[in-house]
């Protein structure tokens, strides 16, 4: 269907031209009102007129008059170019398809106050970054060396925030990530963190992996609610789940056994228990323990090593503008009528 | 015989056109200042934000939805190379989203992150709006962006006068805007259980109506059954409104003016984005502006003039 209409998919508004393979548009649509002009050279050749005494003398010439009609098209091109390019001309964004490695990654961060300090449990002081510093260094880089993902970001401490949606925009990815440099939140409610992880794959075509990195230093237990709710939706969205378990010193891993096994529960060890229930999904699920900034960017490492599958994606291709194209063409039309007024001959 | 070119004035029209198309390709741009803006938006997501006292579309919104509304209409306003960035405020802080992202190239992400924002996210009950306030000028004090800050100004529980924010520390350093939203007139605030569904509407007894925290402010003497340890409030249970929720305009403009800020009350998104347009908000930067349309208007004038019919001339001919 080709027909000018207002751009649904536009930020802004513009009319555009849905064509076979170009999308069209104008910035200004009420300059088109000007190509109204070009019905001007239908009734005026441009041609200084000669006076005859006689014009039935004169006999009727084939080549003048095709000349004359060259010379008509070429003004009315003229001026429509001049109000094409006036108007603002351009080429909309447009997508291509194209396959490359990544993945669509949401990184679901936790923001609870326990994430401000040191891997040693301390408040940071010069020599040793907190957590989150540490974290958010390595994320940046991270997002850096996959220039083809969909990155989007969720958080949690106490209850889950929605920061961006899957997207290829990095310079929003880096602000959002620089973001978490404000102080942190409050508890750690990990399962609302992840439900909401999980939606922001609910409208996403299924191309590629489906990945979401969990990075947090604690873990909660999860309600039986949520739980039933969570194992189904991992399943139903294809998740491949990583966890960046970022260990304080003396404090329970999530690979400890505890020596008592009265301990041995979701209260007393939660992140065992979280573990477990990962493990549990029948999902794809790597947990990694990080006990330092080091092991930290080694285990991001290894996810950037195993997420290399194939991913289709659509290219973004900028929106062009053609107002400079046009101004060449009204140019060069220009310069051509110029010339042709060198030929003419005044009696 | 070239003077014959010279009497043609249409030689002298294209001539000029060609001349004005050349200077629009030697000079396609020049540095002319823009408006650009770089703003945060502090979004108060505390409870009494879910009062419905917006009209939108005939149906009656909550606080809170109207506000995004409103943003996300600015949002489509504000030229390209301004920045927007997000945050929420409740409890007595703010939390950032992002940091300011170009609008033009990041519409999509922050169009959506506005339309998610919910009352839910609130990782803690509480507004205390002033100490927020100030919490969020301090926090952002290092990002050179402007504080949106967008509450209804309702405090709970109320503040003692005695320990009010002081806000020396930011004044003059700040620079911001606080929004006031909601009505004039006090309404209930809806009520949600533990599932987030909706459960009816605060009651008097469900909220404290005065401040219990510290010392009184009041003369011990004319205090109900004072006690300095156990009841430095006296002993009346009295009630109040504050299960309702009005617009606190009064409040939020003494806030802002202590904290150096502008304040302007929420309509819509086009009185919100002309609020936006002062000078202390609006830099001005130097931008490359494409000024080829002036020249090509010019050719365009001249080529017209080619191809009207003069009259006068052509009789004399």
């Amino acid at each position: 269907m080709e027909r000018w209409q207002l751009c649904a998919n536009c930020a802004r508004r513009v009319w555009c031209w849905n064509g076979a393979d170009v999308n069209l548009a104008v910035d200004t649509p009420w300059w088109l009102a000007g190509l109204l002009l070009t019905v001007l050279p239908l009734f005026n050749s441009g041609i200084q007129p000669s006076t005859y005494p006689w014009l039935q003398i004169l006999p009727i010439d084939p080549l003048s008059q095709t000349i004359s009609v060259v010379l008509r098209v070429c003004a009315m091109a003229t001026m429509a170019a001049l109000v094409l390019g006036l108007a603002g001309l351009h080429q909309t964004e447009q997508t291509r398809e194209r396959i490359a490695y990544g993945a669509n990654i949401v990184l679901l961060l936790d923001r609870s106050n326990s994430m401000d300090n040191t891997f040693a449990g301390k408040t940071p002081d010069g020599a040793n970054e907190s957590k989150a510093t540490a974290a958010r260094r390595l994320l940046s880089d991270f997002v850096e060396q996959r220039p083809h993902d969909l990155l989007g970001i969720a958080e949690y401490s106490t209850a889950p925030l929605f920061v961006l949606p899957l997207t290829d925009n990095k310079a929003a990815i880096h602000a959002a990530i620089n973001a978490t440099a404000t102080p942190a939140l409050a508890y750690t409610h990990v399962s609302k963190g992840l439900s909401m992880a999980l939606d922001l794959f609910k409208d996403q075509p299924l191309s590629g992996s489906r990945i979401v990195l969990l990075v947090s230093d604690g873990a909660a237990a999860i309600d039986p609610d949520s739980e039933l709710q969570l194992r189904l939706a991992f399943k139903r969205q294809n998740i491949r789940l990583y966890w960046l378990f970022l260990r304080t010193a003396n404090s329970p891993g999530i690979f400890d056994k505890p020596q008592d096994p009265r301990d041995d529960n979701a209260g007393a060890m939660p992140e065992r228990y979280l573990h477990l229930f990962f493990s549990s999904l029948n999902i794809p699920y790597q947990a990694y323990q990080a006990e330092s900034p080091d092991a930290m960017q080694q285990a991001i490492a290894d996810i950037n090593r195993l997420e290399r599958a194939p991913l289709h994606y659509r290219e973004r291709i900028p929106k062009r503008d053609l107002s400079g194209d046009c101004y060449l063409w009204a140019t060069g039309l220009l310069a051509m009528l110029l010339a042709v007024k060198f030929f003419e001959v005044k009696r | 015989m070239f003077s014959n070119y010279l009497k043609n004035h249409r030689f002298w029209l294209l001539s000029l056109a060609c001349i004005a198309m050349l200077v629009a390709f030697i000079r396609p741009t020049q540095n002319q200042p823009r408006p650009i803006y770089n703003v945060t938006f502090i979004i108060d997501i505390t409870r009494s934000m879910n009062a419905a006292d917006y009209q939108l579309d005939g149906q009656t919104v909550s606080r809170l939805e109207y506000v995004k509304h409103s943003l996300r209409g600015l949002l489509a306003k504000l030229p390209c190379q301004s920045k927007v960035g997000l945050g929420l405020f409740t409890e007595r802080r703010s939390t950032l989203l992002f940091e300011p992202i170009e609008v033009c190239q990041g519409f999509n992400e922050i169009d959506t992150a506005l339309a998610q924002v919910d009352w839910r996210m609130a990782w803690a009950a509480d507004s205390r709006i002033a100490i927020g306030l100030l919490n969020t000028l301090q926090m952002l004090e290092k990002l050179d962006t402007h504080v949106i800050f967008i509450t209804d100004g309702q405090e709970a529980p109320p503040v003692n006068p005695r320990y009010r924010s002081d806000f020396a520390a930011v004044k003059g350093k700040a620079k911001g805007m606080i929004i006031g939203a909601g009505g004039l007139q006090a309404v209930s605030i809806p009520k949600f259980n533990n599932k987030g569904e909706p459960d009816g509407f605060y009651r008097p007894d469900d909220v404290p109506h005065r401040s219990t925290f510290g010392e009184s402010d009041l003369n011990p003497e004319k205090i109900q059954g004072y006690n300095a340890r156990n009841a430095p409030f006296g002993n009346d249970s009295s009630l109040g409104s504050e299960h309702l929720t009005a617009l606190q305009e009064s409040y939020l403009q003494a806030l802002s003016a202590e904290a150096g800020l502008r304040y302007q009350r929420l309509t819509d998104a086009e009185a919100l984005a002309m609020a936006l347009q002062i000078p202390e908000f609006a830099g001005q930067k130097l931008a490359a502006v494409d000024v080829r349309w002036q020249m090509a208007l010019a050719a365009l004038g001249l080529v017209v003039l080619v191809y009207m019919r003069i009259t006068r001339k052509e009789t004399n001919n």
